[in-house]
């Protein structure tokens, strides 16, 4: 029993550590708090609804990180580039009108009832874990959240883009004296962030249910999960995905009533213990 | 000739705070030039308007005989105009390998690049794999300087390098800007030591209040009155 709430817990802080992932990359580059990552959540898991009638799983998959990618690159040539003298408040402000927009546009498009994506045939059914049946579909999903986590590792410490990344996260100014257009390539990494967002959603479709507002929960933890890990951290955050994971998917069985209340919790403790976050790297 | 940089009359702002008045300078490939004065006068204004940290409203700046329009910060490194910036700005999350590589995000030709600039600087290579921020200042002054010229510039610039320094190190930067300039390298430096200028620069501009208030060649120069223009 336990080792099956565990493992549920592992399924919950993949999803958390993508979404939240692409908050750091976003932080990272633009210092924005972007409220309008649960909503490309949403919007993903919705496209790759719609795509799938025609294509199927997969087809959905990539027609909803394609568009989250070029909706996260507007987001960032026509938005946060043309704000980014602006007080983060506003900023802030923006991307919280954003995702009113963004629910509202699915809305009324698909309207209030809920839809639910179905998972692939080659990942439906069950398996056998611990003497009780568990979907095949949510340890695809570890699968993904561990390729996510190792394709983001490589790419940010070991290319070229990636170092360039991480310098413009630390000092976007210095980087940009170096002759980077972080201008640029704060827009490649908006578009990264936002496909993530949408990965994220689309692969949690087939297990939560679709509905505008599917992304504000999610969003909220992963708040936490950045906050917890210390803002811009990626180690940081994945650390901090699966253990929020577990607290959520632990909490639920064992501690009902506290449940809702755990995360906030954790983060106040983690908080007290070190004001910076886990990483402890970045104020 | 190449004119690497040239100001002509330029006038630059912070937000509404009007800092360069009419400064007009210039600096030849090859040269090494140094721009002295007190502190707050607006030296370090004219790296930043360089940068485009600064805004230019009024005036021309050209790099390579080219007026700059639509500048941005990066314009400058793609114009092969390093800058070692006050205060070093070594980034602290990268090791000191990934500061220079980063230095080299430009990709011009030309004779420095790793293994060359660890031959210069012995520590950095011992210290490859350490954080930026782990050196003395002394250290992190090598590696500012080392990060710039990844770049392979025509042209320098050296915002107070000295600052903060010990005198023994401040030897070795002489040493070193030499030894640069001597590769081909046209320096512009930024500084309020005496004893850095005299051994380096062979011609300066002195500045006061936002403006050129003198310039000309180093050579029989009035050091007492040169004294003058930099201390407090």
């Amino acid at each position: 029993m336990i080792a099956i709430q565990i493992l549920n817990g592992l399924v919950y802080g993949s999803l958390l550590m993508i979404v939240a992932s692409g908050l750091v990359l976003i932080y990272g580059l633009r210092r924005v708090v972007n409220f309008a990552h649960g909503s490309l959540f949403m919007l993903g898991a919705y496209i790759a609804y719609a795509a799938s009638l025609q294509f199927g799983f997969g087809g959905g998959l990539l027609a909803a990180v394609a568009a989250l990618a070029a909706v996260g690159f507007c987001l960032d040539r026509f938005g946060f580039r043309l704000l980014q003298d602006r007080d983060p408040l506003t900023v802030m402000l923006v991307t919280f009108g954003l995702l009113l927009v963004f629910e509202d546009v699915v809305q009324s498009i698909w309207g209030k009832q809920s839809y639910s994506l179905a998972a692939p045939e080659a990942l439906q059914g069950t398996v056998d874990l611990f003497g009780s049946p568990f979907p095949v579909y949510r340890l695809a999903i570890v699968a993904v959240g561990a390729l996510v986590a190792a394709c983001l590792v490589g790419w940010l410490r070991y290319s070229r883009i990636g170092l360039f990344i991480r310098g413009a996260s630390t000092d976007p100014v210095t980087t940009a004296m170096q002759g980077v257009n972080t201008d640029r390539l704060s827009g490649g990494v908006v578009a990264v962030g936002a496909a993530l967002a949408g990965l994220a959603g689309v692969v949690s479709g087939p297990f939560l249910s679709l509905s505008p507002t599917m992304g504000s929960d999610i969003l909220i933890d992963s708040f936490v999960v950045v906050v917890i890990g210390g803002l811009g951290s990626f180690a940081g955050a994945f650390v901090a995905a699966m253990i929020l994971g577990q607290v959520q998917a632990l909490g639920a069985v064992y501690l009902p009533d506290l449940a809702a209340l755990l995360p906030f919790a954790l983060m106040t403790a983690v908080l007290i213990w070190r004001p910076s976050g886990l990483s402890g790297s970045r104020v | 000739m190449t004119r690497l940089l040239k100001f002509e009359a330029v006038n630059a702002y912070y937000g509404r705070a009007h800092v360069l008045h009419d400064v007009s300078l210039h600096v030849e490939a090859g040269e090494r030039v140094a721009l002295v004065g007190r502190n707050g006068v607006g030296k370090t204004t004219v790296v930043n308007t360089i940068l485009n940290l600064a805004s230019l409203r009024g005036g021309t700046m050209q790099f390579n005989g080219r007026a700059q329009q639509g500048l941005r910060t990066y314009t400058a490194a793609r114009a092969g105009i390093a800058v070692v910036p006050q205060g070093r700005r070594i980034i602290a999350n990268l090791t000191i390998e990934e500061n220079l590589l980063l230095g080299g995000a430009v990709k011009r030709p030309g004779p420095w690049n790793l293994a060359s600039i660890y031959e210069l600087f012995p520590i950095l290579r011992e210290r490859a794999h350490t954080p930026g921020t782990a050196l003395s200042g002394g250290q992190q002054q090598m590696l500012a300087i080392g990060r710039a010229m990844m770049a392979n510039p025509s042209l320098l610039v050296l915002d107070e390098p000295s600052e903060g320094l010990a005198p023994v190190i401040v030897d070795q930067l002489a040493v070193i800007f030499n030894r640069l300039a001597d590769a081909g390298t046209a320096l512009l430096l930024i500084e309020q030591n005496l004893s850095l200028i005299t051994r380096v620069a062979r011609r300066l501009y002195v500045m006061a209040k936002g403006s050129i208030i003198e310039e000309g060649a180093l050579e029989g120069l009035d050091i007492e009155q040169l004294h003058k223009h930099i201390v407090v």
